[in-house]
């Protein structure tokens, strides 16, 4: 079985965002990027297919400039076989990246495909929807627990209040929640062997998709600074500053 | 000099710093009569927390003029019981001292009161787009008075030094209640004896420091994390030099399996690889260009070809790189729960491996019913022993028979030119031990240095020197 993640690079989740000074947009210079937490979970889940001799082959792709090979290579470290870069610097929307994985899926024919369930940068949580309305493959999203069984996959989805299990048909796209697995570090010797791995270099012009762009970023702001606390002398002074100045009694 | 009644000493403490500023509730005593050393009751008369450096002159005219003693109080997080309160002393608590002032972009300096907390400085530097390098398991809580006073060292200390070269200035109040601004922050000032050093790691015993310059550095850049599986303790130092020899590091860590199983057993931080080895050693360098990467890949290969190591992994993100740090940082937290006996020895670089060799020789016949954590800042030279008290043993006990083989310990520590105290400073519990690092003479020395700083000894009498 063939198993495609999609993998993008974001800011590191480490790092302080910072705002550029005209909220244009955040302020990614010299700011360590990483990949993407969930699509870490989404390799690591691959790989651990892969392992349990179920997958046979995990490709891996990412849609971004040049240096998001980084992020491919350290996906290949970690296990998977081999590497797709879409290349382009355009600002990436959901619906763009889902077309361009679209192209993705009809050439490479995966029975599954794993994702994060959203981006820690844009935290839309749709990419991965949107690949099943345009491929019309079943989906299972924010999944804690992947087993495949035959021509099925069963996917224990994290829903509020509880967990749902849904058995989907092969092939289908499942997105990864938090608890799925724990992601392992990449070995040295591994990396040293991802090195070898191929990596092909496409465009969005050779799989056909249009980069257009449907939305505009207006403006970014930081959170609100917190407001230094006060020391209250009593519970009386607390009850009426309650009351009166912070208006929730 | 006239003895002064429970009440009249809190009125007078009082006058000086407000009555809300002097706490005698029990809870307060028990808190800040104390630091992370579980050896010693805490018993001070009062807490008194001063807000200006003059009211800490008059604290110390207080306490000449009626022989009190006091204890100097930062984040309390030291661990040779330099802060503690045991002999109904009053203590001088900072933490209401902890403004960050007079930023200066050029000088690349900060001016923070004694109670500034280390993590408020190093986010304060990040602000600033610039980095205070110094950093250890305890930044969360220590104040920065309290670094300067025991000298801290950490994590970072091979590349960028101890908090004594961080120092550009200092504002203390003397023994004699005398405020003295010491180096002005200057660079270069050859004007005789710079006094500012003997109040660096002076531990309170000759004054307080209430106010301090630091400096500032440029902010590494991608620093990155290899923790690296050594099954021969022997083989540490040759990764050392093997990586050190062909490339800048910010640190070399290593810690003992047993230590890192301890880490691990917390369950909420994630193992670095399968493969276990009976040491590690966790190696920190900026990574700015592919090269660097290749290199340490290619060191690592190396290192792996002479036999020295058996797995490795590296961080691929910050979060990665601070999870990896846990391994190593959260050891001391982590096995506080079993009373350990700790020992904090450093020698020079080169002696490492015959000084470990001695010393595990010793520690293994002498405890084989112990269980024995290795870890430390190898890189310095400085090593961390902990012997975990088992269960069965009573406190007392545990510490009679550790106390015991410190006395054979040391004494490798003197065969070697050692220090009993690399880091953690002498306070109470290595005082004992000061004569196996300094000479007689030495000693003598410093007793003339504090008589004439504090000749009434009132400032944290009992610790390091005795009058």
């Amino acid at each position: 079985m063939k198993v495609l993640v999609a993998v993008k690079r974001v800011i590191d989740y480490n790092v302080k965002v910072r705002v550029k000074p005209d909220n244009s947009d955040v302020d990614l210079t010299n700011v360590k990027m990483a990949m993407n937490p969930f699509c870490e979970i989404a390799v690591e889940e691959a790989v651990r297919l892969k392992e349990k001799g179920v997958a046979t082959e995990v490709v891996v792709v990412s849609i971004g400039p040049k240096v998001a090979q980084e992020q491919i290579r350290t996906a290949l470290a970690l296990g998977a076989d081999r590497g797709i870069l879409i290349e382009t610097e355009e600002k990436l929307e959901s619906l763009t990246v889902a077309k361009l994985l679209k192209a993705v899926v009809e050439k490479e024919q995966p029975q599954l495909v794993l994702m994060g369930k959203q981006t820690i940068d844009s935290d839309n949580n749709q990419t991965g929807q949107m690949l099943g309305a345009l491929t019309n493959m079943a989906q299972g999203t924010f999944a804690s627990e992947v087993a495949v069984d035959g021509d099925k996959v069963n996917v224990t989805r994290e829903i509020d209040g509880g967990l749902r299990t849904v058995a989907l048909k092969l092939p289908a796209i499942v997105t990864t929640d938090l608890r799925l697995n724990e992601p392992r570090y990449a070995s040295l010797p591994n990396i040293m062997k991802a090195k070898r791995k191929p990596l092909d270099v496409t465009t969005p012009a050779d799989l056909g998709v249009a980069m257009t762009s449907t939305l505009s970023l207006v403006k970014v702001t930081p959170p609100a600074e917190r407001q230094a606390g006060i020391k209250v002398g009593s519970v009386e002074e607390l009850v009426e500053k309650l009351k009166n100045e912070a208006k929730v009694l | 000099m006239t003895a002064l009644t429970q009440d009249a000493l809190i009125e007078r403490l009082s006058a000086i710093v407000g009555a809300d500023k002097v706490r005698t509730d029990a809870d307060s005593l028990e808190t800040f009569g104390k630091d992370w050393t579980k050896i010693y009751a805490p018993k001070p008369t009062a807490i008194v927390f001063p807000k200006t450096t003059e009211q800490v002159r008059d604290i110390v005219l207080l306490a000449n003029e009626h022989q009190l003693a006091l204890v100097p109080s930062g984040g309390r997080t030291g661990l040779s019981a330099g802060a503690v309160a045991a002999n109904g002393e009053i203590v001088v608590a900072f933490d209401y001292m902890n403004q960050i002032s007079d930023f200066n972009a050029v000088d690349r300096t900060v001016k923070c009161g004694a109670g500034v907390i280390t993590e408020q400085l190093q986010n304060y530097a990040e602000e600033q787009g610039l980095f205070y390098p110094v950093d250890f398991a305890s930044a969360g809580s220590s104040q920065i008075g309290g670094n300067i006073s025991t000298n801290a060292g950490g994590i970072k200390v091979i590349r960028w030094g101890m908090t004594r070269d961080w120092v550009a200035g200092l504002t203390v109040v003397t023994g004699q209640g005398e405020i003295l601004r010491l180096n002005k922050d200057l660079l270069k000032n050859n004007t005789g004896y710079d006094m500012r050093q003997l109040f660096i790691g002076g531990e309170g015993t000759l004054g307080f420091i209430t106010e301090a310059t630091m400096r500032l550095t440029r902010t590494p850049k991608n620093l990155t994390v290899l923790v690296l599986a050594i099954p021969e303790l022997d083989d540490v130092m040759k990764v050392l030099n093997q990586f050190q020899g062909s490339m800048d590091l910010t640190a070399f860590e290593f810690f003992s399996d047993k230590a890192m199983r301890k880490v691990l057993a917390r369950g909420d931080v994630p193992a670095p690889f399968d493969s276990s080895a009976d040491f590690y050693a966790l190696i920190e360098f900026e990574a700015v260009t592919d090269a660097d990467m290749d290199l340490s890949m290619s060191l690592f290969e190396q290192c792996v070809e002479n036999g020295w190591v058996v797995d490795g992994v590296i961080s691929q993100s910050e979060t990665q790189a601070a999870n990896l740090w846990r391994l190593r940082e959260d050891i001391s937290e982590t096995i506080s729960e079993w009373t350990p006996y700790k020992n904090d020895i450093s020698v020079v670089v080169s002696k490492v491996p015959p000084f470990l060799n001695d010393i595990d020789e010793i520690v293994t016949r002498e405890y084989p019913d112990f269980e024995i954590i290795w870890f430390g800042h190898i890189g310095d030279g400085n090593l961390h022993l902990n012997i975990l008290k088992p269960d069965a043993l009573a406190k007392e006990e545990f510490f009679e028979r550790c106390a015991k083989v410190s006395k054979w310990v040391f004494e490798i520590v003197q065969k070697y030119d050692g220090s009993v105290s690399a880091e953690h400073g002498v306070g109470m519990t290595k005082k004992p031990y000061l004569k196996y690092t300094r000479s007689a003479a030495e000693l003598a020395y410093m007793k003339a240095v504090k008589a004439v700083f504090d000749p009434n000894n009132v400032m944290n009498p009992g610790k390091l020197v005795d009058l």
